[in-house]
């Protein structure tokens, strides 16, 4: 027993200290600090951050996280960071949240510099003169000509990740070394908007592609940066381009950093650690409370807090072309049974925005004070005694039964926006069965690639940039295959709608836009909640470019283009990617 | 000796086709295939594009087709191309194979280092105040996840000394400091958990032998009591430690994904279960084959290993 006391004493005493050095903390649980919080985003950090100063200084390295497999745009998924090796013909100025965009979109010429429409079939782009691709064999820095577009789109234009949009183009004709001409298997008369960034085929040469190892091996590009060394797993190392053609705003040769080095993390408190210790310059934060945890150890970060366009919303899908989901009246109901105040609570402590049918800057509304429940009418409103009344319409006033699927998801909750789901829909007699699925099998059904039982969990389909074609079109037009309309809609009045808004050659495609938003928020196809803000961090010594809406560095090369960093920056080599 | 050696030489042949058909049945019941799993979020590809990628890839053809087209080239030691990156598994693996192995030799050491000391101390002086701290020593490592502490540590390294375990894998030879600032702490981790099944072994074992006859020989005959544990006990009890430490250090070469994910160190486990979600048949297939060809070897080392520990076990 004497042997003993010892080593309960040593438990007992750590015990009692690990509760005094609790006692001693005066911070609240952080869901009652949130509200002061938030506040104190709002005033210290206002949407539109401060331009950066200038003139811009040359030089260092900035670390970022990523997730790359390779870097091979003809095998791999589309990745956003593939935008910081190779161009498209055009790439989307970050503006996507000024009503502007709406009517006359601001993209950035890129590789192509005018296009004309000779009809709404046939497309004619002027490519930009003396654009070289990296200096490096097979490619040896040659430059980039009609002939490398017509051959990239016909080898891209059918792979699965650039087939949505590239998919239109029948044939591509070389016209002159610097003029391509575009046939449309299908009339648009924005043609142009399809061709800009992220989902379009980026432009690659022959002689890399057809190298041993082809693009793997050799991801030689017309980009700002050029990948020095490949980490498989661990990251990657990208150098300045010192022939890139793009220039800023005042003529400075761009980019402005020596180089990017990516890490590719996997985790949230790894990446967090990593952006303590300065190992990373820039990165986006999922939630709230990570950005509180965070902002209490680096005080002196810069924050870009901004509204989401529509990316990563709770929202739920249904079978509508079958029972009980095909009665509007059923899904309004379901509509009306979710209270989105607490949604947004649950999800991320208040600091979140209502989302509608698709992304509300489409419908021109682009103030924050928009976003509201006026502008989404009763459907969007929590009303149980109503939910119960349209549900006892609709032939089923004691409920039924359904199945949601849900599954994780690094970076969102859907485990509690599943449960609280389940829990509003028992208040109205809904008694729903919460099946978890594995990530891979969600991701196939969230895709439309496989079949999802009843209702799934997920975020809505989206698109790439700021188009209507990737976000509504294609997502709600009942022509299009299971793999874009995922829940199988099909309104011959919605249709009409949108094939208005396709052939419309521009002036009425706002009021188009806005009807078809109309339409769908009384139809509730998908019961869209709340969509989380973008919190992208970066490090008081980065100027991360000057385009604050840029939240993830992939999807927006350019900012890390007009990245820079001052001479409080560590020092970095950029020899190799492990240094 | 040679009799048995062939015989588990054969077995363990055996033993890898068998698994090669089931992880190759397997991985194709999942639901999903790499075509899916690497589309954008954005992406929506029509069914026919979709069906011609998967003719790329060799995914539409019959089941016992593609299985005699990939075995027979594995049994020449080509493990096929990477589904996702193209490239091959074998040098998929290479890179990650070295730094597992770093990082399992060194958890090995690291649980050595701990597991012996303090598991004979608690069998030589049991029941004493050194016997329940190491105790209860081995009882906190066991309880304690690997993944909790792995981002404790790194959460108040970052916040206390601002340094965590560099990023990009040096290998011993190469870059000895690097290596060794960037494996230490996640094979401390790691390696304190493996002690703490170890410790108890060594232990236990350990107790058993010092009751049996020819210790009390030794003992009546004046040998020194480090004599007596040291030459005629530990060799012995080491025999089910040695079995233990065999099957973790097997286990550890499959992997420590969540160490892996959280110090960014990208091994095995990390690949394999990068793998697994994006259904990289050929990456899976290929990896599974390669543990288990190592788990055979490791088991049939071990089983050799033991002649060397107790003269008395005859091979037939």
């Amino acid at each position: 027993m004497k042997t003993i006391l010892p080593s309960l004493a040593l438990v007992v005493v750590l015990s009692v200290a690990a509760a005094l050095a609790q006692e001693k903390s005066p911070d609240l649980p952080f869901a009652f600090a949130a509200p002061a919080f938030i506040k104190e985003l709002d005033t210290k950090y206002p949407a539109q951050p401060p331009v950066p100063p200038s003139p811009p200084r040359y030089g260092g390295v900035l670390h970022f996280p990523a997730v790359i497999r390779t870097f091979d745009p003809t095998t791999a998924g589309y990745r956003p960071e593939f935008a910081l090796v190779w161009d498209t013909l055009t790439e989307w100025e970050a503006t996507w949240y000024f009503p502007e965009v709406q009517r006359t979109p601001v993209i950035r010429k890129t590789l192509a510099t005018s296009w004309e429409m000779v009809n709404p079939s046939t497309w004619v782009f002027k490519l930009r003169q003396g654009v070289k691709f990296h200096n490096r064999p097979p490619v040896n820095g040659r430059e980039m000509t009609a002939e490398d577009v017509k051959y990239s789109y016909e080898l891209l234009k059918d792979k699965a990740s650039y087939a949505t949009r590239a998919a239109l183009v029948k044939t591509i004709t070389v016209v002159d070394r610097y003029t391509v001409k575009f046939e449309l298997s299908m009339a648009d008369p924005k043609f142009y908007l399809n061709v800009v960034d992220s989902l379009s085929p980026v432009i690659v040469p022959r002689e890399a592609v057809e190298a041993p190892g082809g693009l793997a091996e050799n991801p030689i590009g017309t980009g700002a940066f050029m990948v020095k060394d490949f980490s498989s797993g661990d990251g990657a190392l990208l150098v300045r381009n010192p022939d890139y053609y793009l220039k800023d705003k005042d003529g400075r040769q761009l980019p402005y950093v020596d180089a990017v080095r990516l890490y590719f993390t996997k985790d949230g408190a790894t990446e967090s650690a990593l952006f303590r210790t300065r190992q990373l310059d820039v990165m986006r934060v999922s939630t709230l409370d990570q950005l509180y945890a965070l902002m209490k150890t680096s005080p002196d970060l810069q924050l870009y807090r901004v509204p989401s366009f529509g990316w990563g919303d709770y929202g739920l899908t249904m079978t509508v072309d079958k029972p009980p989901f095909n009665d509007v009246r059923v899904r309004r109901a379901l509509s009306m049974a979710i209270n989105r105040e607490i949604v947004s609570e649950v999800i991320n402590k208040g600091d979140a925005a209502l989302y509608g049918p698709f992304p509300w800057a489409l419908a021109g509304y682009t103030r924050r004070a928009d976003y509201s429940y006026a502008n989404l009418g009763p459907n969007y409103q929590y009303n149980p005694a109503e939910a119960k009344k349209l549900l006892a319409a609709a032939g089923y006033a004691n409920g039924f039964d359904v199945e949601l699927e849900w599954a994780e998801f690094q970076g969102w909750n859907f485990s509690d926006f599943a449960q609280l789901v389940a829990r509003f829909y028992k208040d109205v007699g809904v008694r729903v069965k919460l099946k978890q699925l594995e990530t891979s099998t969600w991701i196939a059904k969230a895709g439309g690639v496989q079949p999802f039982t009843q209702m799934l969990a997920a975020f809505s389909p989206i698109g790439a940039g700021p188009g209507f074609m990737d976000w509504v079109y294609i997502r709600y037009h009942g022509a299009l295959p299971r793999t874009t309309n995922r829940e199988g809609i099909n309104d011959p009045k919605l249709d009409d709608l949108l094939t208005s808004w396709r052939t419309d050659p521009g002036d009425k495609r706002p009021a188009l836009q806005r009807a078809i938003w109309d339409h769908l928020i009384k139809n509730v196809y998908r019961i869209t909640t709340i969509v989380p803000p973008h919190y992208r961090v970066t490090q008081s010594y980065v100027h991360a470019g000057g385009n604050p809406y840029c939240w993830f560095p992939g999807y927006c090369s350019y900012e890390a283009k007009t990245a820079w960093m001052t001479d409080k920056a560590p020092a970095r080599k950029f020899d190799k990617f492990a240094q | 000796m040679r009799t048995y050696i062939a015989r588990r030489l054969l077995q363990g042949g055996l033993v890898l086709w068998l698994v090669s058909l089931l992880i190759f049945s397997l991985v194709r019941i999942l639901p999903g295939d790499a075509v899916i799993m690497q589309l954008d979020q954005a992406a929506g590809p029509s069914p026919e594009v979709l069906a011609r990628a998967r003719h790329e890839l060799g995914l539409d053809r019959a089941f016992l087709d593609q299985y005699r087209t990939w075995i027979s080239a594995a049994v020449q030691g080509d493990l096929g191309r990477s589904l996702i990156t193209r490239r091959p598994v074998t040098q998929e693996l290479g890179k990650r194979i070295n730094l597992t192995a770093h990082l399992a030799v060194l958890s090995t050491i690291v649980a050595l280092l701990i597991a012996l000391p303090v598991g004979v101390l608690a069998a030589v002086r049991q029941d004493t105040t050194s016997d329940y701290l190491g105790r209860l020593l081995a009882v906190l490592g066991l309880s304690l996840p690997d993944f909790w502490v792995a981002t404790v540590v790194v959460t108040f390294l970052a916040i206390w000394l601002q340094w965590i375990p560099p990023i990009g894998f040096a290998p011993l030879w190469v870059d000895p400091a690097r290596c060794l600032s960037q494996l230490t702490i996640p094979a401390l981790i790691i390696g304190a958990r493996l002690a703490a099944v170890s410790m108890r072994m060594t232990r236990s074992s350990l107790l058993e032998v010092l009751r049996q006859d020819y210790i009390r020989t030794a003992r009546a005959k004046g040998a020194r009591e480090r004599a007596v544990i040291v030459r005629h006990a530990l060799k012995n009890a080491f025999i089910p430690v040695a079995t233990v430490i065999g099957q973790q250090f097997s286990v550890l070469l499959g992997g420590t994904v969540i160490v892996e994910f959280i110090f960014l160190q990208p091994g095995v486990g990390s690949l394999m279960l990068e793998a697994v979600v994006l259904r990289d048949y050929t990456l899976i297939q290929g990896a599974v084959l390669f543990f288990a060809a190592v788990i055979v070897a490791a088991n049939l080392l071990i089983d050799l290993s033991y002649a060397w520990l107790d003269p008395r076990i005859r091979y037939r």
